[in-house]
């Protein structure tokens, strides 16, 4: 368990009577990137969905850095250090990019209406050293020059990549990617994943990560957990779980 | 000079609800909290003055900041629910407290005389002038109100706290994903908002120093309505241009009663009858108002010099 950044134990989770999670335990250790695949409706979103505070799990425990964090809240579970990005991103419509990255940042000063009033040279230092960081994470996702635009004008990739640089400015320890990779052209993906590689091996970030794409998955994941209706139907390295049987299967009935 | 007294009569009913409007649009412009009760922090902060002043017998000043306090505890009280109602339940709710509030004022005769309303609220400073330059005093005061509210509220929105504001009007989700206590942040925004509007119901007491429940009906919270529309949301200074807009229509129509072939009754219809149809044009040909929502613009250049 130490070495453990997520652990999650029988997960279950019922929309009705449709059991969406069903006794799902696995585990993602420090460090590393997990694959999260699974054919359409397999329930892999509904998992990161609970872990992650939006949705009350129905049974099972879920651990983050050996600290139990089923019960909370989605913004306690990040403050934590757990954040997830969203499979349909989302982008504050009126909000700049910039602006939008510098919203993630933590623990700001001047985020409430008494300090922001008050204090406004300290505030204005903070928002500083945002800015300059949250240029560089642009700079690398190739979004700069969007700086001023709303994110509401950005295209379905563009979005991506604003969600990925937003969960990179809050600087957590364990990141959940939802499909990250999706309406982002080849080259930029390629470059994501290097990204993505980097903070894992410089600044032992660990990552959570739903791919459809089977290139991505076997290009960065460590290990890999398969699910199909709501249930692990296998886990392991991503070679193995290429070679698996009833992983293809699933995935070629299920298309 | 009847036109001179009018025309301070009017703007300090502008600047009064300019800080109604500038109340309502930090709630529904900046934090997506759409407030259909926005009368009854104006109510709350009229009788709780005044009535610390003419029955309690504190100082004006005392009656003011208490005005202020009740409302923006009111701002509190309004926000808890928030947790648990999507918004548009919320509105809903938010109609009905502004018409509690005002029926309380109405029923709880023992505190605030029912019908009769509250009477003969001193005037703050009043021996210093006399009869005829009291008003223009009293006008100072209000746009001086008003400018430090505007820049209160400029420096309050321009900020990691407005920012987070806007991002939970536009997608409340992403914030909670961000680790935002976007419960917190409603909650202070709704308490610096019934603050503000508080001391508009402050300053309206003392100024006409008679209130009664008959001034705190819905209607007003329409009119505040359509001055943030007409105006422009999220906009501080839009805010300030609709209640002109609107104040200007409202009161001057009520005196050219004699000049037109209508009965006043009739003419008080027809006014609302316009507002509605202004409001409908804007919200159909310019949703922005007159005044467009601020980008924040960040020098993209200046960083490779540095």
């Amino acid at each position: 368990m130490n070495n453990s950044m997520l652990t999650i134990t029988n997960l279950q989770k019922n929309f009705g009577s449709l059991r969406a999670l069903d006794r799902v335990s696995l585990e993602v250790e420090s460090d590393s990137i997990v694959g999260l695949i699974g054919p359409n409706g397999s329930g892999k979103t509904t998992l990161f969905n609970v872990v992650s505070g939006f949705y009350e799990k129905d049974g099972g425990e879920i651990y983050f850095k050996g600290e139990r964090i089923d019960g909370l809240t989605p913004d306690k579970i990040a403050k934590k250090g757990l954040c997830r990005t969203f499979q349909v991103s989302k982008a504050p419509e009126k909000l700049t990019v910039l602006e939008n990255m510098m919203l993630a940042a933590k623990s700001q000063i001047g985020e409430n209406p008494f300090s922001a009033a008050f204090v406004r040279p300290r505030v204005h230092k903070s928002e500083e050293a945002n800015l300059n960081r949250a240029m560089d994470l642009l700079e690398m996702l190739q979004l700069v020059d969007l700086g001023n635009a709303y994110a509401g004008d950005l295209s379905g990739g563009q979005k991506k990549l604003l969600s990925l640089g937003r969960v990179f400015m809050v600087d957590p320890d364990l990141i959940l990617l939802d499909e990250p990779t999706a309406g982002v052209n080849l080259t930029l993906t390629m470059e994501l994943l290097k990204v993505i590689r980097g903070l894992q091996k410089k600044e032992h970030k660990s990552f959570f990560i739903i791919e459809h794409s089977m290139k991505v998955i076997s290009d960065i994941c460590d290990k890999v957990y398969v699910l199909n209706f709501g249930r692990k139907m296998a886990e392991g390295t991503p070679e193995e779980i290429q070679q698996n049987k009833q992983v293809l299967e699933a995935y070629l009935s299920g298309a | 000079m009847p036109v001179i007294n009018f025309l301070i009569y009017l703007l300090t009913m502008i600047g009064i609800y300019s800080l109604l409007a500038m109340s309502l649009n930090f709630q529904v412009g900046f934090t997506g909290l759409i407030n259909f009760g926005q009368v009854a922090f104006f109510c709350i902060g009229a009788y709780t003055s005044s009535l610390l002043v003419v029955k309690a017998g504190a100082p004006i000043i005392i009656g003011f900041l208490g005005g202020i306090a009740l409302s923006g505890l009111f701002g509190y009280i309004m926000s808890i629910p928030t947790k648990s109602l999507k918004s548009d339940y919320w509105a809903i709710a938010t109609l009905a407290s502004g018409e509690v509030v005002r029926l309380v004022a109405l029923n709880e005769g023992w505190l605030t005389s029912g019908p009769f309303g509250v009477m003969s609220i001193p005037q703050p400073l009043g021996w210093l002038f006399s009869k005829d330059t009291y008003p223009l005093f009293y006008l100072l005061f209000v746009i001086a109100c008003m400018v430090i509210v505007y820049l209160f509220l400029s420096l309050v929105t321009n900020s990691p706290f407005g920012r987070n504001l806007k991002a939970i009007r536009d997608e409340e989700e992403l914030c909670l994903s961000l680790g935002k206590n976007t419960q917190n942040l409603k909650l202070q925004a709704m308490v610096v908002a019934g603050m503000v509007a508080g001391l508009a119901g402050a300053l309206f007491a003392f100024y006409i120093t008679y209130i009664s429940p008959e001034n705190f009906k819905p209607i007003e919270t329409f009119l505040m309505w359509a001055m943030i529309i007409v105006g422009g949301t999220g906009n501080h200074f839009g805010a300030i241009v609709g209640a002109v807009v609107i104040q200007l229509f409202n009161v001057s129509t009520r005196f050219i009663g004699g000049y037109v072939p209508f009965s006043s009754d009739f003419m008080a219809s027809l006014r609302m009858v316009i507002i509605g149809l202004l409001i409908i044009l804007f919200l159909l040909y310019r949703p922005e108002g007159l005044a467009k929502e601020k980008k924040k613009v960040y020098d993209l250049k200046s960083r490779d010099a540095g």
